[in-house]
């Protein structure tokens, strides 16, 4: 059973999207964490 | 083959880079350290760790060398399933999510995963417990310190023991001045460095080459790696599940975290982190992927990520490709030396050594054991005995012993002090014994197996009934807590 590039381009996209949305997320949250006294 | 020839960065370039990224962390280390007067603060980051730090922390100690160098190379092993299994090493954070809440919990005061199991299970227990943490920590610390001299000589042509050298040092730096909390502020920077890295990366070979040229390429030259029912990816992807739920339940390095953040924070930063982390082995992995579509000849599986990266981006690659790497081992390496240094420090000194110790004393032994580690671990790596790089595979059977007695002592009243010691003991041994006669791919999965019966069975048939109030105890002596 073979991938078919729509596969592999699907299941790379949204690995790709996830790993791009992760360290804008992790900045807001350290800001949120930051306003609020609250980073540690 | 020849790392001086194979080198896809200049050396002087390599020098340059380890010595800007060493002065950074090491004076982070010293900043956030200044005000670490208390043992909370040097060993657990002051228990207040917020939610951003929580999961960037739990992300890069679980983003090893082996992520960023080991997914390509077993997407081109194994293809498509190679680097989905790898991200499969995400269930085990998953799963520790709710570990890590019941553990602050029922453990506000504790500071290692010792003290559970010695106060769950008594000292037999505890001893053997020590024993199988302190190998996996020795045989992880010991492959990152080669791991970081074999990758600087490969990627730049620095000698073996000068790159393993610099980094040992200057983890062992940062972490001896600010404690945990360097660990932490540092693991947040290095985070962010390695997730922009391998997006650009991932991003270039899409790009550059695209789906369609990298899927032909790999069809024409390789379609076993695009072979979804390939028998050796699957066994390996179940291997993999199962040792990373070993890894983390057991080690201080996840325990320790748990403990250092704060309250409510455990359980959504390792679950937010599982899912942040799932997704970077495939990202990585998939580079490889591009090699058959650019002609790419590889002499060795494990340099085809910095390979790829060179040929798409020239030079500005491999300085991304070796700041990569070079976060992610010192993200690993700092949370590692931190932690054994904590198990040591409470279970060992005084737990064995000095029961009277105050928490001054404490401090300051906490320092001298991450020096000790340091120097220890320096002196394993230097001869470069690959054996030893082997030890982890071996770590696969002990870890996996430790996965039921620490969750159904985490959960279940009625597991008993002698089954939870027998299950790490017959695991481990039966396990190990499975390496040998089977493979290394059903050591992890056997060990767990027989731990899981053996804890069962004396569960229900010595049922014990263990008080939860029992956990609740003051980690440290409070004589000397202000120090």
């Amino acid at each position: 059973m073979i991938a078919s590039v729509g596969f592999l381009s699907t299941i790379v996209t949204v690995a790709l999207a996830i790993t791009v949305v992760s360290p804008i997320l992790l900045i807001v949250l350290l800001i949120l964490d930051w306003t609020k006294g609250k980073q540690w | 083959m020849n790392a001086h020839n194979s080198a896809i960065l200049d050396a002087n370039i390599g020098w340059l880079i380890l010595a800007i990224f060493s002065l950074f962390w090491i004076f982070l280390g010293w900043y956030w350290g200044r005000k670490a007067k208390q043992l909370d603060d040097f060993m657990l980051a002051g228990r207040n760790v917020g939610m951003a730090l929580a999961v960037a922390t739990a992300m890069a100690t679980w983003v090893t060398s082996n992520t960023t160098m080991a997914a390509p190379q077993l997407a081109l092993q194994l293809g498509i399933w190679g680097m989905v299994g790898y991200s499969l090493g995400s269930i085990g954070l998953l799963m520790f999510a709710p570990l890590a809440k019941r553990i602050r919990v029922l453990m506000p005061h504790a500071y290692t995963s010792g003290d559970f199991v010695r106060l769950r299970y008594g000292k037999a227990a505890w001893r053997v417990f020590l024993l199988i943490s302190l190998f996996y920590g020795f045989g992880w610390l010991i492959s990152l310190g080669m791991a970081g001299g074999v990758l600087i000589h490969a990627l730049t042509g620095i000698p073996y023991v000068y790159g393993m050298s610099v980094i040992l040092t200057i983890c062992v730096l940062y972490t001896l001045l600010g404690g945990l909390r360097a660990v932490i502020g540092t693991d947040f920077i290095q985070t962010i460095l390695i997730l922009v890295g391998v997006v650009i990366l991932a991003w270039l070979a899409i790009d550059k080459v695209g789906f369609d040229n990298i899927h032909s390429a790999v069809l024409q030259e390789r379609p076993e790696l695009l072979n979804l029912l390939m028998p050796a990816a699957i066994m390996f992807l179940f291997n993999n599940l199962l040792f990373g739920v070993g890894e983390i339940f057991h080690s201080n390095v996840w325990w320790s975290r748990a403990f250092a953040f704060r309250q409510g924070v455990g359980f959504p930063a390792y679950f937010t982190a599982g899912l942040m982390w799932l997704p970077i082995p495939i990202v990585a992995g998939f580079v490889a992927l591009a090699a058959p579509a650019l002609n790419l000849n590889i002499p060795a599986a494990d340099m085809v990520g910095p390979m790829v990266a060179g040929k798409l981006l020239g030079v500005g690659g491999a300085i991304l490709v070796f700041i990569v790497v070079f976060s992610a081992l010192a993200s690993s390496l700092d949370s590692l030396l931190a932690a054994t240094s904590d198990l040591i420090t409470q279970d060992i000194y005084r737990g064995h050594i000095r029961p009277t110790a105050d928490n001054r004393e404490l401090r300051f032994a906490a320092k001298g054991i991450i020096l000790g580690l340091g120097v220890v671990t320096w002196l394993l790596c230097f001869p470069r005995i690959t054996t030893l790089a082997e030890l982890l595979y071996f770590t696969g059977a002990f870890v996996a012993s430790t996965i039921w007695p620490i969750v159904a002592g985490l959960y279940w009243k009625k597991t008993n002090a002698n089954g939870a010691t027998l299950a790490m003991v017959f695991g481990t041994c039966i396990g190990l014994y499975s390496y040998f006669a089977i493979g290394f791919y059903v050591a992890a999965l056997i060990g767990a197996l027989v731990s899981m019966i053996i804890v069962i069975v004396s569960s229900l048939l010595w049922p014990g009934e263990f008080e939860w109030s029992q956990l609740q105890y003051s980690g440290a002596n409070t004589k000397g807590a202000s120090q």
